[in-house]
């Protein structure tokens, strides 16, 4: 007991010698920002299956019309669309302004902004069930050609992303409201703020590729 | 760190030498006893096949010698640098060398760039295909059964071939000619695959692939077995065919007969025998149940409702598993009027012998 | 308290040992667990290899006569396993083990996300192994799983079985991605003061790749498996012509699988030189030369996937062709470091050493039968035959499982703190090497004379009938090895020599400290100036006590409350 307590103290000291090299906490990233970035590389790489996916299929024939003819009409960028997409670049402007609150030791402003980042992100949920309703209306499933596939595919794993980075926001928010978070330590703060903007980025990429190109 | 170089005795590197030895001997003998030849792909049966075997030649004769000194190399320094009970010093701690690390970079690179260059000029001659072949045959893989339809100039079907071996010869073609096949599928994927042609292409649905081949004219008269290489279900293993080389004179009077075939009407089966029908749709017969009279021959009106590419018939095995009728299979969208000849009293099952393990493609014929 | 879950020496008593097991986050019992986990689905693997091979011993059919799918679980099945549920879980286990020993620190960076991972696998094997008892049977278009043979079509795969396929694939994906990043994390955070990157052991370097191969690549393949599970389930039309294309999947699929190959291999890679230098007594030859070829085989195995595509008539045969035979280049140099370490070294023949002396010459066989398909023409021969079956068994058991043993040989002493039988270990070697040669040597010869793979029975005139009974005989005689083996672990485990903290006079950090390790793993650390820390040390270039190791806690990456790790009991 009381060899290790000095094992840790000698240890201390060997640290400071070294300069902090090797020394775990206070080297570069912390680990869980680290993880995050890897797991978002894998994230990244999931969806350029899907990307790849998309653009064989669109791309499969010369003279395949797509959208095909009976939906030509359905995936009109000025619509409900367009307010999800801004909503959800608005959420990541929300949730960087609590990342720099917490950096600033502002707890009031970051429970508020993640808060609003949170609303934001079940806003964009629920606008998006709203679409599926109106396209499943209009006839188009998952089944309906490789049109109707390759859009809920993308989309649909979009959304699950989208959920699960509001059930992160979520726990990330009760942590805070309990006071867990401070100026020093917010490391899950600092690393679910990349995960909500990655699914930011992504869904910037399939609007573009979805509806405007 | 104390190290010294050993002296190490004579005798190890005498044993080590003779491991060498030993080895590259055993190699040798492997390859030079007929044994050997299980090494070697069978004898090449088209032009293009000849190119591909001395490529192999190449390729394995560089095998065998990077084999040779690479575990020459390792049976040596198992052999000679075993640890002896006077070994107490390190030996020397060699971390490496940057001039061998550049050598054996350099020299698989020089080996690799070579066998680059070999098949790829090989490949050139492999893949090619002319402008005017002399026959044209698509190759329709359907599960699990080939047919082989013959074209003529305008690319227009002549005739199919939809016995893919035995008798029948399967897919012929001429001696020395060219020979341009496409492959179609509308199932799964197959591959066409022939061993002495030390080729095989994909049969990749939606997609159509072509090769060319050309058999030399010393083959004539040759039956060449080939089967389907790519996983497609159940009956993966039964999708053989064979392709018989003929001279053109023979290939000529083949496919006349062929086409002579298709157009002829088929003989009146007996007058009196009793007619039930039979349809195969969705790899399933209507009926699974039939019976007939016993010692008297019966009809079965045959429709194959499926893809083209897929062909059934109706076959008959008794209960010990023997077959006692067998009928050629008609590709989707055709019918046929199988006679079968008069069968004792019995329990026995129908089958369709392409689709042999498709529970829903074997009935039972109770004859009475 | 955070050290509860890192200390079970302070776990209540009435918890129990099973409980510890099943409840622990100490990468070594983790590590130990996918062992365990892995061998056990090594045995289920094997038994369905030695069906397929009981059936194909004689043409004929004898076990599969009127249920020709029943063969084709069986191969696809084995093959699902033997990849994913036991060599890379496998390989995963042993650098789960003794990557965070080698490193000097004192677990991996997210302990219970480690937990989490490896509890994925039994789940994702229970749910594919479920396959064979629901109606249609387990998956059976072969480990692959191309469509359109997997798609809804009435002859492809309709029952439920290819579907608990790809949703065990999704999880046991997820297990690898997650252990990945954890291993990620843990190389380039959590390594001793002075443990810089290029004083790693080769060992953590080959995992290193493997974990940045597992996380771009597995993906990918998830990514396919979703999407067939949407054409499958939901009508999707991504892999089902004429819509769909049949070859995308193929694409999608060997992006992943060809680096995942190398995932399957890389880590044993590691093992071996581990091993060689230390009964070798000399240090790996070329050991800067050894990690740029490890990163480049990481590199090309990301722009080679093609080759195993070279027949579709879809691809750019000479940009895969040349890649193909590039990835030789870094292999071989390899090789030739292998060889040059124990060139004029002082070899001691203890059964790792075996191991990897049968790794190097069953690799060398893999790696140039792997060459004659690089060709892409003699590929057109051999695609899809017996051969392409026996290059890729000489790769991944003549050499994975070869350099697993020699791991498993190497290490298990610091795992038990007892030695393994010298005796049955030597003749698990003999008996397992010369099986595995008169199983899969003979599969060259069918494969070149036309044996097309995955086919229940073949005619008995084609002269094929010789060489599958020696593969069968031989298979039959890889599955007897095993029983010295097991006999071997269960009887040292009791009585076996108490191996002390370092019997092999190893190089690494593992031997640093006691066998087994502590739950914190270390009490004090060498100074470490080398790749050989403990070489340093034991012939005086370093102090053997310089640096006293990082607290589990702060290690373990709590950013809120650092402790003191709670007293030993």
């Amino acid at each position: 007991m009381t060899a290790e307590t000095t094992a840790i103290q000698t240890h201390r000291a060997a640290g400071a010698a070294h300069g902090g090299v090797g020394v775990h906490a206070g080297r570069g990233v912390s680990n869980v920002i680290l993880g995050m970035v890897l797991f978002i590389t894998s994230e990244v790489m999931f969806f350029s299956g899907l990307f790849a996916a998309y653009f064989a299929t669109r791309f499969a024939g010369p003279n395949q019309p797509w959208p095909p003819e009976a939906f030509s009409h359905v995936l009109d960028p000025l619509s409900l669309i367009l307010v999800a997409t801004i909503i959800l670049i608005l959420s990541s402007f929300t949730c960087q302004f609590a990342v720099w609150s917490i950096r600033k030791g502002d707890r009031r402003g970051f429970i508020r902004n993640i808060g609003f980042t949170f609303v934001l992100g079940i806003i964009f949920l629920v606008l998006q069930a709203v679409d599926y309703s109106i396209l499943f209306g209009e006839g188009m499933t998952l089944g309906s050609g490789p049109f109707g596939t390759t859009y809920y595919t993308l989309t649909g794993f979009h959304g699950a992303h989208v959920f699960g980075g509001v059930l992160m926001l979520g726990v990330v928010l009760y942590r805070g409201m309990s006071g867990q978070f401070s100026a020093k330590h917010h490391d899950a703060v600092e690393a679910v703020s990349l995960y909500w903007h990655f699914v930011d980025v992504v869904w910037i990429l399939l609007f573009s590729i979805l509806y405007l190109l | 760190m104390s190290t010294s170089p050993r002296k190490r005795p004579a005798s190890s590197a005498l044993v080590a030498g003779g491991g060498v030895v030993l080895l590259i001997a055993i190699v040798l003998l492997v390859l030079w006893l007929p044994t050997g030849d299980a090494l070697y792909p069978p004898e090449p049966a088209t032009e293009q096949a000849r190119s591909i075997d001395s490529l192999y030649n190449i390729v394995f004769a560089l095998a065998v010698v990077v084999f040779l000194v690479v575990e020459g190399l390792i049976v040596w320094s198992i052999l000679r640098y075993r640890r002896r009970p006077e070994d107490v010093d390190l030996p020397p701690q060699t971390h490496g060398n940057n001039l061998v690390e550049a050598l054996w970079t350099l020299i698989p690179t020089v080996i690799v760039i070579y066998l680059f260059i070999v098949s790829y000029s090989t490949l050139a001659h492999v893949d090619a295909v002319s402008p005017d072949p002399a026959v044209r045959v698509n190759a329709l893989a359907g599960q699990f059964q080939w047919q082989f339809q013959y074209l003529d100039k305008d690319g227009k079907v002549v005739a199919t071939q939809t016995r893919a071996g035995g008798d029948s010869g399967g897919m012929v073609v001429p001696v020395g000619e060219k020979v341009y096949v496409t492959l179609e599928s509308h199932d799964v994927i197959h591959a066409w695959y022939v061993p002495r042609f030390l080729f095989k292409r994909d049969v990749v649905p939606g997609q159509q692939n072509h090769f060319e081949f050309t058999v030399p004219p010393e083959e004539a008269g040759q039956v060449f077995h080939g089967q389907c290489a790519e996983l497609c279900g159940s009956g993966h293993r039964i999708m053989l065919f064979d392709v018989t080389a003929m001279t053109r004179a023979d290939y000529d009077a083949w496919l006349a007969n062929l086409v002579a075939e298709a157009n002829a009407t088929p003989p009146p089966p007996p007058s009196g025998a009793p007619v039930q029908t039979v349809v195969a749709k969705d790899i399933a017969y209507d009926k699974l149940e039939l019976t007939t009279p016993a010692d008297a021959p019966f009809v079965i009106d045959f429709k194959n409702e499926d893809a083209a590419s897929i062909t059934h018939d109706i076959d008959i095995k008794d209960s010990g598993g023997q077959v006692v009728a067998d009928h050629d299979p008609i590709p989707g969208g055709q019918e046929a009027q199988y006679t079968f000849e008069p069968l004792a009293a019995g329990t026995y099952t129908y089958f369709c012998s392409i689709h042999p393990s498709v529970p829903n493609m074997n009935g039972t014929l109770t004859v009475q | 308290m955070a050290t509860h879950a890192l200390n079970p020496a302070v776990v209540p008593a009435y918890r129990g040992r099973l409980y510890e097991w099943l409840t622990t986050t100490d990468h070594k019992k983790i590590g130990i667990l996918y062992v365990i986990n892995s061998f056990l689905m090594f045995f289920i693997g094997g038994v369905l290899a030695l069906v397929v091979r009981t059936e194909l011993a004689q043409p004929g059919l004898q076990i599969f006569e009127g249920n020709e799918l029943g063969y084709n679980e069986m191969f696809s099945i084995h093959a699902t396993v033997m990849i994913f549920l036991f060599i890379i879980p496998m390989l995963a286990g042993l650098g789960n083990y003794v990557v965070p020993l080698m490193i000097g620190a004192p677990d991996m960076a997210f302990p219970r996300i480690n937990a989490l991972s490896f509890w994925m696998l039994p789940l994702g094997a229970i749910l594919l192994l479920m396959g064979f008892f629901v109606p249609g049977g387990a998956a059976a278009a072969g480990w692959t799983s191309y469509p359109p043979l997997t798609e809804r079509l009435e002859l492809s795969a309709p029952g439920a079985g290819q579907d608990l396929w790809i949703v065990s694939l999704v999880l046991i994906g997820t297990s690898s991605i997650l252990g990945g990043i954890n291993f990620l994390v843990t190389i380039f955070k959590m390594r001793a003061p002075g443990m810089t990157l290029f004083r790693m052991p080769i060992m953590v370097w080959t995992v290193l790749v493997f974990s940045v191969l597992v996380v771009m690549a597995t993906p990918v393949f998830t990514s396919a498996l979703v999407m067939l599970f949407i054409d499958r389930n939901y009508g999707g039309t991504f892999f089902l012509p004429p819509q769909g294309q049949a070859v995308l999947y193929q694409n999608i699929f060997w992006f992943y699988s060809h680096p995942a190959v190398y995932v399957m291999v890389l880590p044993a890679m590691g093992v071996i030189s581990e091993v060689l230098p230390v009964f070798s007594r000399k240090p790996l030859f070329g050991y800067k030369a050894f990690i740029f070829a490890t990163a480049g085989i990481g590199a090309l195995g990301f722009t080679v996937w093609a080759h195993h595509m070279f027949t579709t008539g879809a691809v750019f045969l000479p940009f895969f062709s040349l890649m193909t035979a590039a990835i030789g280049v870094p292999t071989g140099v390899k090789m030739f470091n292998w060889v040059f370490t124990m060139f004029r070294g002082q070899l001691t023949f203890s059964t790792p050493l075996i191991f990897a002396i049968g790794f190097l010459t069953m690799f060398l066989i893999g790696g140039i039968n792997g060459v004659f398909s690089a060709a892409v023409p003699v590929d057109f021969a051999l695609h899809d035959t017996y051969w392409v079956v026996a290059h890729l068994h000489y790769v991944l058991f003549g050499g994975s499982v070869f350099g697993v043993f020699a791991g498993i040989y190497y290490w298990f002493p610091k795992m038990s703190g007892r030695m393994l039988d010298e005796g049955l270990g030597k003749i698990h070697f003999w008996l397992m090497f010369i099986g595995f040669n008169l199983t899969f040597f003979p599969m060259h010869m069918l494969g070149i004379k036309g044996m097309p793979r995955r086919i229940a029975d073949y005619a008995s005139d084609a002269g094929w009938n010789d060489w599958n009974l020696a593969a069968t005989i031989g298979g039959f005689m890889i599955g007897i090895s095993m029983l010295p083996f097991l006999w071997n672990v269960f009887v040292s485990l009791r009585n076996g020599k108490i191996a002390g903290d370092d019997p092999w006079e190893g190089n690494t950090l593992e031997w640093a400290t006691s066998s087994p390790p502590p739950p914190y793993n270390f009490d004090r650390l060498p100074e470490i100036r080398s790749e050989r820390p403990l070489f340093d040390a034991r012939h005086g270039l370093v102090d053997p006590h310089a640096t006293a190791p990082i607290p589990p806690s702060i290690a373990a990456g709590e950013d809120s409350h650092p402790s003191i790790p709670g007293p030993k009991a």
